[in-house]
Order: structure tokens, then C-alpha cells, then sequence
């Protein structure tokens, strides 16, 4: 059963802030969600996975060198750039 | 006219394409203020009709040159905003293009923009977009379908000759069927996924709507290949998706699964199927009851798989390298967070939510692990039926398009909807969704034609056999 301590914990896990009014209503919306997602949970597990082998991965590529994108491309996209990096928050 | 009749009118010179760009130019200020079915509608399309007619006029025209196409918002185009339909991407301009991209501009294809889409292509209404909801050309107070909504809207009311959309769980087939035109999804490796905003790279496929299933073949002659920067992609996947136009459909055989008609279905969308089965009788093909006993289960297996990618795919959305970035945070931790609270859409953090719970410890065996049983188990049962079948038919979708406001916001309906599509996604098949009716008010009725991996051919021609002899209505707008 999902709890407001769940949705939490997985909002952390996302990465995602919620106010404690949508946390309410995301967590009553999610377990709605979970009660149809517990179908799965009537397979035999004695059934055997999906393996990636069912994907049919083309042979790899010849290993040669070949020219990264241009930094200027790289960081024009992003809203705070210092000296060819991205800038972020003080981290230690 | 088909894309094969437009391509000897631009090479006899009858048409100019010029004037072809100024047309569709035209229809699209007149109508898409009513469908909303661009995001982006580009500023240069005149210079790149002036380019595609130097190459005509030098007797050098590929397939696609000079043909005016829209392209979703969630692939790449150099130089033009690429969104996904989200307050995240509102103002990203790749500097790269998508590998289909590349290949529509190497043939000098006229792109006439970016196409509206549910937010990060989750959804089968195209209402979650950050950019307002695309309306369906038949009634404009109903939902177009989605994730594809505006490529199958922008299509079906003339705004462009073709569309590349974007097939997870549906999202080509679905709004094609809602819209009255044709939507072919690939076999999964046959299109490269190299610069597809991804959303669940196991499950996602590159696919066209267009007017006819020969349209759709046309255009994916343009597009399908091998490349080295998408190792999913497939040498199997060969081309020549025409080479069965016009082949005979006596001794066909067409597996109905009994599941696909189950009381979720509405029964206009069950009359019209079953109209189309008997039709190609008719035709001398073989109708082959069969079977997929997993069916029940396939829409879970399908969210929790999709969401489980998507959870992963999505973390990249952070504020730092490119996109939205919130003004509050102090910490690193924070600023992400907020961003992506302030970025997302609620259905787009729902699905993260799920994916990661999926992926959590303590629920991953229970829930994931199940999911993927199901998917082995549903594409064991796909070939079981191709063992008796050449290819299967089944409804696009358990109704019409439904008025915008009737389900959007009710998460476990809307999923439940997807019941018809999934499975092709999660056996990585190919299929197209053709109109075979209409209900009772006029909303078209789409139905799916599954082929075996990398037999585009064969269900573009009997997509084709069908529509040749069907008499289509057209969309009001």
C-alpha cells in the first residue's frame, strides 16, 4: 500500500520537490496506479525475464577516432557557463 | 495525391515547390490558430524549397526532395527548438540533428516545423503538452490522440504531406486511427533513435503518418537504416517497404485474437474491424482465430517497463547542461529539484515516480521483474500466432477520439486505453493503423495490420489493398 511516506521517499529518489498539498494528491493518484500495476504480480514467477539477448544489436562499430562536438555548441544551451564549464551551486 | 504522384509532378516540373511550400505555408496560418497542431512552424522554408527546386531542376531529385513534411517535437533538428511539449526543453535548440533528420535533409526535404505532442510523448491525448492541447481536424472538441497528436492532426487537415512521429506504446498508431490517416510504426531497429529525445529506448521507434499505407512505406524507404550511432538499429531492416504494393491477398493469412475484441472495445470499433476481416475474406484471404492469453496483463507490464526507462532517461533533465534551470536552490540537490518540479508536467512526474518505484529495492522482483515475464511471455505469443498466420489484425484503439476533458485527468483509464498498442512495442513488431469506418458521429475508426519483424512490406500492402477500395471522409478543418 502507498503512503505519503513512499510518495516521499520516492520524490526524493526522483529528484522532484512536491508541496505537501500535491504530495496529498500525488500519493492518492499513485496508488490508484500501483492497484492496476499489481496485475503483473499474478504471473508465475517460475516464467522466464525478458533478456537483452531479444534485442538484435548490430556488430560494434570500427574503434576510430573521430572529432568531439565543439565546446562552444556544447555549452550554449545552458543558462550559466564559466570558462568552457557549466556553472553550478557550491557542492563542498 | 500520393507522395509517389507528388514526386513526378515536382520532377516533370508540373508543380513547383515554391509554390507546393507556399501552400502548405498558407494552410497552416489559416488553420493550425484552430488545431495548435505546430509548436514551431519554421521561418525558412522558403530558402529550403529554393534548394530542393535547384536540385530537381538539375535532374538530381531523391525521393523526398522538395516534399513538405512535419517532424515531432521530440527529434532533433539543428538549429530549430526541439521542446518535447515541455516547460524543460522551452527553449533548447540542438546543435545537432537526429539521424532522420540528416536523411531528410540529404534528400532536401522541406521541413515545415515541430509538431505538438503530449509532454515527453506520455500520454494518448496530446492534452499534457506545456505548448495547450492539439484538436482533432474531425471535431475540435475532441482529442487527436496522442503522444503523435499534432503530426496525425497536421496531416490529416492537409497541413503537410507527411509526419514523422514517435511509436513507445502506440503514440503513431493510436492518433492516426483518432484522425482518420495512416500510421506505420517499424520493426524496433529498423529507424535510428539517435537524436529521439528518449523516453523508453527498448520500446521507442521512429514511425510516419501519412495519408495512405503507401505514403507511409514511401517515406520510410527515406528514413529506415543501420547506423553506427544507435547500435539497436538493425542490418535486417532492407528497404524496398513497396516492393508487395499490389501483391494478391488471396491465401493470406490473418490471425484474429479473440482477446483484442473483449467487452474494453466498443462495438462500433468491433462492427468496423470485423467489417475489414471480412473484407479481405472476400479478397480470398484466410481468417485464423487465434490467441494471446497475456493480453490482461500487457498494459501494466507496459507502464511499469516504459516508466522504468523513462525514470532513468529523464534524470538527465537537471537545469545544468541545458533546459529550464529554477531561480530557487542554494544547493545542488535543491536547484534540481526544483527544476524538475517546475519543469515537469504531472503526468511526466507521475511516471518518474512509478519508475523509480518499479526500480526501488524491496519492489523491483514483485514489479519489474513480473513485467518483464510478461513481456517475454506476450512476444512468445506473438510468434506463436506467426507460426499459423502471415500477419494479424486487431482494433487501433477501444473507441473513437473522446472529447478533450473526458479522461486526461484520470491517470489508470487513460492507461487502460493503450490496451490495443502496447504489445507491438513490447515484442518490438511492426504494424500499421488504417481507418476502416466511421461511428455514428463520423469519427473515424482506426484498425491495426501486425506484421513479423522486418515485414513492413506485407502490411503496407494489405493496408494498401484495403484503402484502395474504402471510401474516406474528410476531416472538417
Amino acid at each position: 500500500m502507498i503512503d505519503k511516506k513512499l510518495t516521499q521517499h520516492l520524490a526524493d529518489l526522483s529528484k522532484i520537490n512536491f508541496t505537501d498539498e500535491e504530495l496529498e494528491k500525488i500519493t492518492v493518484q499513485m496508488g490508484d496506479i500501483i492497484n492496476l500495476m499489481d496485475k503483473v504480480k499474478e504471473i508465475d514467477s517460475n516464467n522466464p525475464t525478458y533478456t537483452i539477448d531479444a534485442v538484435n544489436y548490430s556488430d560494434l562499430r570500427a574503434d576510430e577516432v573521430a572529432e568531439s562536438s565543439p565546446n562552444e555548441d556544447i555549452l550554449k544551451n545552458s543558462k550559466e557557463t564559466k570558462e568552457n564549464s557549466f556553472v553550478v551551486p557550491k557542492v563542498v | 495525391m500520393s507522395l509517389t504522384e507528388l514526386r513526378k509532378k515536382l520532377d516533370s516540373h508540373e508543380i513547383s515547390v515554391k509554390e507546393l511550400t507556399k501552400e502548405y505555408m498558407e494552410k497552416i496560418e489559416k488553420k493550425d490558430k484552430i488545431l495548435n497542431s505546430f509548436i514551431t512552424v519554421c521561418d525558412e522554408t522558403e530558402k529550403e524549397a529554393i534548394a530542393a527546386q535547384d536540385i530537381i531542376d538539375k535532374g538530381q531529385s531523391k525521393a523526398m526532395t522538395g516534399i513538405p513534411i512535419s517532424i515531432k517535437d521530440n527529434i532533433c533538428t539543428e538549429g530549430i527548438r526541439t521542446t518535447c511539449a515541455s516547460k524543460m526543453l522551452n527553449d533548447f535548440v540542438p546543435f545537432y540533428n537526429a539521424t532522420v533528420t540528416e536523411k531528410l535533409n540529404n534528400e532536401k526535404a522541406v521541413i515545415l516545423g515541430k509538431t505538438n505532442m503530449d509532454e515527453f510523448a506520455m500520454g494518448a491525448s496530446s492534452c499534457t503538452s506545456y505548448f495547450g492541447r492539439v484538436k482533432n481536424p474531425y471535431n475540435t472538441d475532441c482529442v487527436p490522440g496522442g503522444s503523435s497528436g499534432g503530426a496525425a492532426a497536421s496531416v490529416a487537415a492537409g497541413l503537410c504531406a507527411a509526419a514523422l512521429g514517435s511509436d513507445t506504446g502506440g503514440s503513431v498508431r493510436q492518433p492516426a486511427a483518432f484522425c482518420g490517416v495512416t500510421g506505420l510504426k517499424p520493426t524496433y531497429g529498423t529507424v535510428s533513435r539517435y537524436g529521439l529525445i528518449a523516453f523508453a529506448s527498448s520500446l521507442d521507434q521512429i514511425g510516419v503518418i501519412a495519408n495512405s499505407a503507401e505514403d507511409t512505406g514511401y517515406v520510410l524507404n527515406s528514413i529506415y537504416g543501420y547506423d553506427v550511432n544507435d547500435r539497436t538499429t538493425s542490418k535486417k531492416a532492407q528497404g524496398n517497404y513497396l516492393s508487395k504494393i499490389g501483391q494478391n491477398i488471396k491465401g493470406l493469412k490473418i490471425g484474429i485474437p479473440k482477446e483484442f475484441f473483449s467487452d474494453a472495445v466498443s462495438d462500433d470499433v468491433k462492427q468496423s474491424v470485423m467489417s475489414a476481416a471480412e473484407y479481405y475474406k472476400s479478397c480470398g484471404a484466410e481468417l485464423v482465430e487465434s490467441s494471446m492469453p497475456s493480453l490482461p496483463y500487457a498494459v501494466s507490464a507496459y507502464y511499469l517497463i516504459s516508466s522504468a526507462e523513462a525514470a532513468s532517461n529523464l534524470s538527465r533533465f537537471d537545469g545544468i547542461k541545458y533546459g529550464y534551470r529554477s531561480s530557487e536552490g542554494d544547493t545542488f540537490n535543491e536547484l534540481i529539484s526544483n527544476t524538475r518540479r517546475e519543469g515537469f508536467g504531472d503526468e511526466v512526474k507521475r511516471r518518474i515516480l512509478l519508475g523509480n518505484y518499479a526500480l526501488s529495492s524491496g519492489y523491483y522482483d514483485a514489479y519489474y521483474k513480473n513485467a518483464s515475464r510478461i513481456r517475454k511471455k506476450i512476444r512468445d505469443e506473438y510468434a506463436q500466432i506467426f507460426e499459423k498466420c502471415d500477419i494479424i489484425l486487431t482494433p487501433t484503439a477501444p473507441t473513437t477520439a473522446y472529447k478533450a476533458g473526458y479522461q486526461e485527468n484520470d491517470p489508470v483509464k487513460m492507461y487502460l486505453a493503450d490496451i490495443c498498442t502496447v504489445t507491438v512495442n513490447i515484442a518490438g513488431l511492426p504494424a500499421i493503423s488504417t481507418t476502416c469506418g466511421y461511428d455514428s458521429n463520423n469519427m473515424p475508426i482506426g484498425m491495426s495490420l501486425v506484421g513479423k519483424a522486418f515485414d513492413e512490406a506485407l502490411i503496407i500492402s494489405a493496408a494498401d489493398a484495403f484503402e484502395k477500395d474504402f471510401y474516406k471522409k474528410e476531416a472538417v478543418i
